[in-house]
């Protein structure tokens, strides 16, 4: 029996569930401990380590807060400015510093930025984030976030 | 009847070409392509945005034969098998021969599947018009099962992560009462309907993927190939001799691994080209790059395209993580799938098939005669690429909920929940399905309960509710025994 009562009917679902979780975890914990005492292990190991050996610090720390520095900055500057700056950031964060390669991540980042911007915000007239930076032409109605 | 027009004709070719460039190069996949340009249809109404999305995933699952062929990585996950025949057979020069009957296996898998999806979604949706909220309530917790038969080696994660993405659905607020449970009351504002699909999926597909590779150093040099293009062996349709019962086989297996819930291309394609090696003459052959194995294992995949599109129609359940990504499409345009869908939006439903027979044709005909530039796809460097989907992403997550920078923050947030599922092997297209089905699962299990005073046997009491019992269970012992198999064989290898 389970009695629906109106006032706290949102958490049987969640209970139900929450409970499904805690045997499966279980279940997960005993079947893969099982099977390692099986092969000679013991029950509970160490977990391995999360990132892999020697990985690259810089670009996943760097994409991480690069990420976030784009999310915070999209309100400030308007979509179009911060897509240049941190589509430009990504390049070179990909790629490297090499003269040719910061020249190529510049023209990328301009032209993708604006071609995305004009094509998202005034041909399909889709809101995009806008700032500072957004302009306006009211006279023919479109807005260059 | 239906809608096509210039337009329709256009954005279809656009998706295809689309597509196939992002099922052509490695690590980036069909579903990507789905989810990525999914934004681009707010523009659009319904019936063209079909054409552009069927089009994205019919070339995004047809692009992956291109570098499987050529450089033996498959471009997505379906295109796995391909690379057992196709990479020998480029190897030894007959690359353009290779990916010619890759291509017309793709098409025929492709046209085979839209016909069963024409036959076979009437058919179940009718009998689904049958279901009150138990038997809904059962189908969704059948489609959870499944997710577990197919979870290879890995059914209890596969599961634990399906409920999970229950669990993870229903936070927000419930619409009967109108409270809130597990949302900190900060967040009260920005969630009332919890997050939304659109910022999630991306993030599980396409955010985690960059910061997987970011990990890795994003240093992928591909090799360029020359002499594999040399047409030392010119394809004919000749090829296809003697192989119409691997082709029909092939596409209905995949079709089927399509219509089950949670069941991606890859396993499809596994399948089927186990069989093609069960059922063969010669079986010692295959793997040594013969036109047989890659007809196998790109017929099902293709196949898979139609089979998804069946349980999405009739019953509201993707069958796949790119029919997922199409199910928001339709939740955008205010149409619910559903048992209901074909009767009340027969126009809808016919330009679905056309749609679907003319991406397959655009398919043909974008990747045929011009097969020879479209291998170059597989050089463009990922790193310059990734910048502008994390971008075109940001647009998506924004443009969800018509502009806000919460679905933002919620996009990056799963791109690294993404990213921890696979550091602990949790399968994230378990968690998605169980993401979408969430709610719905609620909704009819207290509506059951409510209408039954509270007694948990009205889902014991109808005889469709045992056949959907029994299937549950047939599931659950598949999986079990499967999972065994899985276990003991890697066990055996690693011995």
């Amino acid at each position: 029996m389970i009695k629906v009562v109106y006032s706290t009917q949102h958490w049987i679902m969640p209970q139900i569930v929450m409970g499904v979780l805690v045997i499966l975890l279980a279940a997960v914990i005993i079947t893969e401990g099982m099977a390692r005492v099986k092969s000679g292990q013991p029950f509970l190991v160490k977990p391995g380590r999360f990132f892999i050996p020697e990985y690259d610090k810089l670009k996943f720390w760097g994409t991480l807060i690069l990420f976030i520095g784009y999310i915070f900055t999209l309100d400030i500057l308007g979509f179009t400015v911060t897509s240049i700056i941190f589509v430009f950031l990504f390049n070179l964060l990909y790629t490297g510093l090499e003269r040719k390669k910061v020249i190529v991540s510049l023209i990328i980042a301009v032209v993708s930025s604006i071609i995305l911007s004009v094509m998202f915000g005034v041909i399909f007239n889709i809101t995009l984030p806008s700032g500072m930076c957004s302009v306006t032409f009211a006279d023919f109605g479109f807005t260059i976030y | 009847m239906f809608d096509i027009g210039v337009l329709q004709i256009l954005v279809t070719i656009l998706g295809v070409v689309v597509g196939i460039i992002f099922g052509a190069i490695p690590g980036m996949t069909a579903t990507m392509a789905v989810a990525v340009f999914l934004p681009m249809t707010y523009a659009y109404d319904l019936h063209t945005a079909l054409y552009l999305l069927l089009g994205l995933y019919v070339g995004g699952i047809t692009g992956g034969l291109v570098p499987a062929i050529l450089i033996n990585i498959p471009g997505t996950p379906s295109s796995i098998t391909t690379t057992f025949d196709g990479y020998p057979m480029a190897k030894r020069g007959a690359g353009e021969r290779a990916l010619k009957i890759g291509i017309v296996s793709s098409f025929l898998g492709g046209m085979i599947s839209l016909v069963a999806l024409w036959l076979f979604t009437p058919l179940l949706s009718a009998a689904a018009l049958k279901f009150s909220s138990v038997e809904k309530f059962l189908i969704i917790l059948f489609a959870l099962t499944v997710i577990a038969a197919l979870s290879k080696g890995q059914m209890l994660r596969g599961v634990f992560n399906g409920f999970l993405g229950v669990l993870v659905s229903l936070m927000g607020m419930f619409s009967v009462n109108n409270s809130f449970r597990m949302v900190p009351s900060f967040l009260q504002s920005k969630m009332q309907e919890g997050f939304q699909l659109l910022p999630v999926l991306i993030g599980l597909f396409a955010i985690a993927q960059i910061f997987e590779e970011a990990e890795e150093g994003m240093r992928f040099k591909i090799e360029k190939v020359n002499d594999e293009m040399d047409s030392k062996e010119k394809f004919s349709f000749r090829d296809f001799k003697g192989q119409g019962v691997n082709v029909i086989r092939s596409a209905f297996v995949g079709t089927f691994m399509g219509v089950l819930p949670g069941v991606g291309g890859s396993a499809a394609s596994i399948l089927a080209y186990a069989q093609a090696k069960n059922f063969s003459k010669h079986p010692e052959l295959l793997g040594t790059g013969v036109p047989e194995g890659i007809v196998a294992s790109e017929t099902s995949n293709n196949g898979l395209t139609g089979g998804a599109l069946i349980p999405l129609l009739s019953l509201g359940i993707p069958g796949d993580s790119t029919t997922a990504v199409l199910i928001s499409a339709f939740m955008l345009q205010g149409i619910q799938v559903g048992p209901l869908f074909i009767t009340q939006n027969p126009e809808t439903w016919n330009t679905i098939l056309v749609a679907l027979l003319l991406c397959n044709i655009v398919m043909f005909l974008c990747m045929f005669y011009p097969i020879k530039w479209i291998s170059k796809i597989i050089y463009i460097p990922r790193q310059r690429l990734y910048p502008v989907i994390i971008m075109i992403c940001i647009v998506g997550a924004y443009a969800t909920k018509n502009g806000r920078i919460f679905d933002v923050w919620t996009l990056l947030a799963f791109g690294l929940v993404g990213y921890i599922f696979g550091k602990i092997h949790l399968p994230a297209s378990c968690f998605l399905i169980g993401f979408i089905l969430g709610k719905d699962l609620e909704n009819y299990f207290i509506q059951s309960v409510s209408a039954s005073k509270g007694s948990l046997m009205v889902f014991f009491t109808r005889p469709i509710g045992w056949v959907i019992w029994l299937l549950i269970a047939a599931s659950i012992a598949y999986a079990i025994i499967d999972n065994r198999n899985t276990k003991k064989r890697e066990q055996q290898k690693q011995a």
